[in-house]
């Protein structure tokens, strides 16, 4: 953080227009300090100038997203990532957060909307699209899947009812604080909960998620 | 060729299925693979095999017969199970077999003696061989294609120089020459079949040597034709595709550059189509089909961008088939999307479709202006009562909540048997 507060934030995206958009969207609210747009130059200067927040894309040329948050992660585990992808791809998305990413938002995301997600990934909480959420209980949903009773590790590869309700709400449209208040809990505890799918999304080995994550060369 | 040695079975150790080998094969990976079963040294397979071979050609059998009835490790099917599934290259290896036997008849009657004890399964084996060609899977051909490429004068030669060329006519016509001879002396030095085996592997040896460069270059001549063809079709469907939609689209906004509401519409419109298209193929929506839950919920995404100009975030769990009630259930969401995009004032809707064991559900929720929900006015009543209505027709469940200042959501259910 800089000493006003703002969160120091790093731009990784091959394509200059978004850079240019994110920029002027970000500018005054939070501190940029560096931005590029090649896989080799972005972990170089990741790993250089510590940000508290990193925007990524996920697909870039040369490796993608996942290879910069591979190398950064491994030499400075506190730098935090928000992918940011134009693909609604399910494998895309689930491989990011299970390489380590805090958060997935679209790149169509309102500059607020954005802003909020920067704020929230730099506190430590995740982020959850409407669209992740949907992905998430689709592949955590206890009918159709090749479950046998003895694979499931209950901590890791079952939501509970609760987290299941938080997660139904992000899919509807609702922020934090309006779950909050349509579930009478603190906004705090839906970040909690949230941070709990998160976990469990990057943990579990549960058949669809190992199997989204393996096509992509995870493991 | 890096040979890893298999990991020894001890007792104890899991049942471990016959296959062959994939990454100790040389030629098949029979060796490797019974070596891996019965958990002795590779090495100690093959020179028995080798023997085998050598002493009446029972060995060469035995290899082509499991070579082409045991799976490869990483395959779920034998290489017989895929021939015989496959008539016409059955018909092939027949016909490949008939061959090799009139060419032995023919030699007989020439009065060049034929193999002796190892005729019949030297006559087998190459059928076999036959076999393998036509029934490998195309990760099997390219390990054996590399094999014949890395044998010595008969791979491709990378400079084909007049000198390299006319060494192998020679090479090759020698190795003819003396095969034949060999195989015309009846009662050689030697005596009996040794002679015969030693004169046929070196005619077929020569005969390879002559022939291998053209054969192998036709063949890689081919299989790249194929390649680029198939190349330049995809590479058509992806023109014809960008031309049809996004050149299209481009045009559109280029005449539209005055009007906003126009130009954010089009490409939002393109932009929909395009992710379909790129991402969720699948799911590409055709006009004359009712289709699943999910299709039709894409549909009416598209129709609310398009008509009122909002975006439309739609997310779906799960998928069912598109019946009447399902169908009222979509209805009642467009009206109630509609609503959303017509009176609240937001640039953003949000829809959440989810398909569970016992229900159906449909979440449509703007965060608007709102409205009391008590205070209706009359206008807005008539399109709630509807979709009330509707949903009630079909045995479903409405309930609408607003908060003025917070936005609206409509929650539609429907009962579901599965």
């Amino acid at each position: 953080m800089t000493p006003t507060g703002q969160p120091r934030v790093f731009l990784v995206d091959d394509h200059e227009l978004i850079r240019t958009g994110i920029r002027s969207e970000l500018t005054g609210s939070v501190d940029i300090v560096g931005e590029a747009d090649e896989v080799d130059v972005a972990i170089e200067m990741i790993i250089e100038r510590t940000p508290d927040v990193v925007l990524l894309d996920v697909h870039m040329p040369g490796g993608g997203g996942l290879t910069v948050l591979r190398a950064v992660s491994e030499k400075c585990p506190d730098v935090r990532f928000l992918a940011l992808s134009v693909s609604d791809a399910s494998e895309d998305v689930i491989s990011v957060i299970r390489a380590g990413a805090r958060g997935y938002v679209t790149k169509n995301i309102s500059g607020p909307d954005l802003l909020d997600a920067i704020y929230r990934v730099a506190a430590g909480d995740a982020v959850f699209s409407p669209r992740l959420a949907g992905f998430v209980l689709d592949a955590f949903s206890l009918e159709g899947r090749n479950l046998e009773p003895g694979d499931v590790d209950p901590d890791l590869d079952l939501l509970t009812p609760r987290e299941r309700q938080v997660l139904r709400l992000i899919a509807r449209g609702y922020s934090y604080r309006d779950i909050g208040t349509e579930l009478a809990i603190s906004t705090k505890t839906v970040e909690s909960h949230v941070s709990s799918v998160l976990r469990k999304l990057q943990l579990s080995n549960r058949h669809q998620l190992s199997h989204w994550a393996s096509e992509r060369h995870l493991y | 060729m890096a040979i890893e040695t298999p990991p020894r079975a001890v007792i104890g150790t899991p049942y471990r299925p016959l296959r062959r080998g994939v990454k100790n094969a040389i030629l098949g990976g029979v060796c490797g693979g019974l070596a891996i079963r019965l958990g002795v040294n590779e090495r100690t397979v093959r020179i028995i095999f080798s023997l085998l071979a050598l002493v009446s050609g029972v060995g060469l059998l035995l290899y082509m017969l499991l070579w082409l009835t045991l799976p490869r490790a990483s395959e779920a099917q034998s290489i017989a199970h895929r021939l015989l599934g496959r008539r016409r290259e059955l018909h092939r290896v027949l016909f490949g077999l008939i061959l090799v036997v009139a060419f032995i008849i023919v030699l007989d009657r020439l009065g060049i003696p034929s193999l002796g004890i190892y005729t019949w399964p030297f006559l087998l084996s190459l059928a076999g061989v036959i076999g393998v060609w036509r029934g490998a899977t195309p990760d099997e051909h390219r390990h054996l294609e590399e094999l014949v490429r890395s044998a010595p004068l008969i791979r491709i030669p990378t400079s084909p120089s007049k000198k390299n060329l006319l060494f192998r006519v020679l090479l090759g016509t020698v190795l003819v020459l003396f095969g034949l001879r060999t195989l015309s002396r009846l009662h050689g030095y030697w005596g009996g079949t040794t002679p015969v085996l030693f004169g046929t592997i070196i005619l077929i040896l020569g005969v390879l040597i002559l022939l291998a460069p053209w054969w192998l270059a036709t063949l890689n001549e081919l299989s790249g034709e194929r390649r680029a063809r198939v190349r330049v079709e995809e590479r058509a469907n992806v023109a014809a595709h960008l031309h049809d939609s996004v050149l299209q689209t481009l045009t559109l906004i280029e005449r539209a550059a005055g009007d906003e509401g126009a130009v954010v519409r089009l490409a939002r419109n393109q932009e929909r189509e395009l992710r379909q298209w790129l991402f969720d193929p699948e799911h590409v929506v055709t006009d004359d089909e009712a289709g699943t839950y999910s299709s039709q919920l894409h549909t009416l995404e598209g129709e609310i961008e398009n008509d009122y100009g909002v975006k439309v975030e739609l997310v779906i769990v799960g998928d069912c088939a598109a019946n009447p009630d399902v169908l009222a259930l979509v209805a009642a969401g467009r009206e109630a999307a509609i609503n959303a995009a017509r009176w609240s004032g937001a640039t953003l809707v949000s829809i959440f479709a989810e398909v569970e064991t016992n229900a159906v559900s449909l979440f449509v929720r703007d965060r608007g202006q709102g409205f009391d929900v008590d205070a209706i006015p009359h206008d807005r009543q008539g399109i709630a009562l509807s979709i009330r209505q509707r949903m009630a027709r079909h045995g479903g469940t409405t309930s609408l909540k607003s908060t003025i200042g917070v936005g609206t959501e409509v929650q539609l259910s429907l009962p579901r048997t599965p």
